[in-house]
């Protein structure tokens, strides 16, 4: 046999290939997120049956039990599940362009400039209006920063890590800076939301992010082509006919803009993006075969991350205020012990 | 389409190097249907000019015309449809499987909504029986010999079907047997499918048995060029090479046949 098992599609010009591991593997995870996302609704202090919630769901009531869900639970599933998934694409992206696991906005300091360029416009102009322009331009500078100070004849893992590293040091002291002048329950606030929180998201947080999905998520399934391609080294994907700079840009823009519209709801959520896209290749295989996107599965992953770091946030019975950055760190950090000891044992530090 | 005289043609190619000038002034047109090789002595800028061509480097200064027009003024995607380089050391990711590397040279034919044609299923399977590598098509590039991986990459670019082949020391990693066979494929590519191809080789008298057309390079310029006959002699060995030999007609092949002294 020499073809690799694969589901083929094709349907007048269009046309493609998916394994069925990578496609099982992505339907699962929409189960269990589905799954998680149901024992989010359902869990909580407020005590609600099955047939309440789907009562709840289904026809609204005007009780407290309405307000639990459609003003408290459900948003905040939502900010989560888009969150994540934006983290997760994002993170997918960069790794993969830079052909470097290290590499995700989060650990690269990506997620904290856009976190100190929202906080700085917000206290500058006093109107949360601000958030996203300021994440944005937060997370295009540090971006940029941080790949001009690294880049010495390419890339090299350690050079990205350790001057994202400095630079999230430095933005840390910025923001300390900043929030001296603030009065101590709004720097109580501020401070959960820099670890990365969403604790009361309204229905605005869950548009921005599902908009940003939206418009920013088929442009970054569309560069999926090229990303994948982009895998076999700049030689070969100028041969094969890509504009290797031109990608590379448009993937930087389009990573970073879900980083900072992530970052506007859910705070600098640490590990989601460095995390989603490995567990995604590992437990799918995807990594190089057919064509079925691996950005997908990253953004299932990451959405599920999220929201179980937040079940677990919010179930604890002491902590009831813990931020949920705390937990993702937990399952994430473990992970990049692991990757960086790889990354030595490769020689690549 | 329009016919230029010279599918490739470059003119005033420049390029310095630490090392100082590798490109110099380097001018050279590739004949239509024919194979072209390369000779020169090491670190003479063989690959250089070979990435030059295929726009994997820009030159400091100079112009490379792809069917009579500026290469880099063309869409990338439309170059790849006509000319496929095999570079000289390429370092893709292990896991790889080489139907998958194989299929990744379809890209110029393909697009995001379009990425598995029948037209890209046919070529992919009669690049891996071409190339011979349908035997371990499924195992990753990681668990092939450096033989194995070369003739894959070979499949890769006779997938991307472009009647324009550069390749970079395709022989490496080759044992002898191998080599004539690989060299076998590029003439039997060249004579049946006509091809243009242009190949950098470092074994001579390799070259001069499967060259149509030999380019021998010295100091940044193409110094001689012409059919292997008059090319490959004592007198431009010795002032190429520095090489005291011996040039006497292949027994077998009638092309000439360097012997060292
Ligand atoms: N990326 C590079 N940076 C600096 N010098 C280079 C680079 N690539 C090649 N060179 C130098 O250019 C010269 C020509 O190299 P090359 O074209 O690879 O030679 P060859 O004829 O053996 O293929 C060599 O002296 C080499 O050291
Ligand atoms: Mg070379």
């Amino acid at each position: 046999m020499t073809r690799p098992a694969a589901v083929t599609w094709r349907c007048g010009a269009f046309s493609g290939r998916v394994a069925p591991r990578t496609a099982v593997f992505t339907l699962l995870t929409l189960a269990v997120l589905v799954a998680v996302s149901g024992l989010a609704l359902y869990s909580g202090h407020y005590p609600l049956t099955v047939a309440e919630m789907s009562a709840i769901l289904f026809q609204r009531a005007d009780e407290t039990a309405d307000i639990v869900i459609w003003y408290h639970r459900l948003p905040r599933l939502l900010v989560g599940i888009g969150a994540g998934a934006a983290f997760g694409v994002s993170g997918a992206l960069i790794q993969d362009m830079l052909r470097n696991p290290l590499a995700s906005p989060d650990v690269v300091g990506f997620s904290a400039g856009a976190a100190t360029g929202a906080l700085f416009t917000v206290m500058l102009t006093g109107s949360s209006f601000w958030v996203l322009p300021g994440a944005m331009a937060g997370g295009v500078l540090s971006a940029a920063l941080v790949l001009l100070l690294a880049w010495n004849k390419g890339l090299s893992s350690a050079r990205l890590v350790l001057i994202g590293l400095a630079l999230s040091l430095f933005l840390m002291a910025l923001v300390d800076i900043m929030m001296a002048r603030l009065d101590l329950l709004t720097a109580a606030d501020i401070m959960k939301w820099l670890v990365g929180a969403f604790p009361s998201p309204e229905w605005s947080d869950v548009a921005l992010i599902f908009g940003a999905l939206i418009t920013l998520g088929p442009f970054a399934l569309w560069q999926g082509f090229a990303l994948k391609r982009m895998a076999l080294g700049d030689d070969i994907a100028t041969a094969l006919g890509l504009n290797v700079s031109r990608v590379r840009l448009k993937i930087l823009f389009l990573s970073v803009g879900l980083t900072a519209c992530a970052v506007s709801v859910a705070g600098p959520l640490p590990f989601v993006a460095f995390a989603a896209n490995p567990i995604a290749r590992r437990l799918s295989a995807a990594s190089g075969a057919c064509n079925g996107s691996p950005l997908l599965g990253a953004a299932a992953v990451g959405a599920c991350l999220t929201v179980m770091a937040d079940l677990v946030c919010r179930s604890l019975p002491i902590g009831a205020d813990l931020p949920t950055g705390i937990f993702t760190a937990m399952i994430g950090a473990p992970l990049l012990v692991w990757q960086l000891t790889l990354e030595i044992r490769k020689g690549a530090l | 389409m329009k016919t230029a005289a010279y599918p490739l043609s470059a003119g005033g190619l420049t390029l310095t190097r630490p090392v100082g000038p590798v490109l110099d002034e380097l001018g050279l047109a590739v004949p239509r249907g024919k194979i072209s090789v390369v000779i020169g002595p090491n670190a003479c800028g063989k690959s250089t000019l070979l990435r030059c061509l295929a726009r994997l480097l820009r030159p400091d200064q100079g112009e490379v015309l792809l069917e009579g027009d500026p290469i880099d003024r063309q869409k990338p995607k439309q170059v790849a449809r006509q000319l496929a380089i095999l570079p000289q050391n390429s370092t893709v990711p292990e896991y790889l499987r080489v139907f998958d590397l194989v299929a990744r040279g379809r890209t110029p034919w393909q697009s995001p909504l379009s990425q598995w044609s029948r037209a890209d299923a046919l070529a992919v399977e009669r690049a891996l029986a071409l190339a011979g590598v349908e035997a371990y098509s499924l195992r990753p590039l990681s668990e092939l010999s450096g033989g194995q991986r070369q003739r894959a990459f070979i499949a890769m670019i006779l997938a991307q079907d472009a009647p324009i082949l550069l390749l970079d020391e395709p022989t490496t990693f080759l044992d002898l047997p191998h080599q004539i066979e690989l060299l076998d494929l590029v003439r039997k590519l060249n004579r049946e499918s006509g091809k243009t191809v242009v190949m950098v080789l470092h074994d001579i008298n390799l070259a001069a048995r499967f060259a149509d057309h030999v380019f021998a390079l010295k100091d940044g310029k193409v110094n001689r060029e012409g059919a292997p006959a008059d090319v490959v002699t004592e007198a431009t060995m010795r002032q190429i090479f520095a090489l005291d030999c011996l040039v006497i007609p292949d027994p077998l092949h009638g092309c000439p046949h360097v012997i060292p002294r």
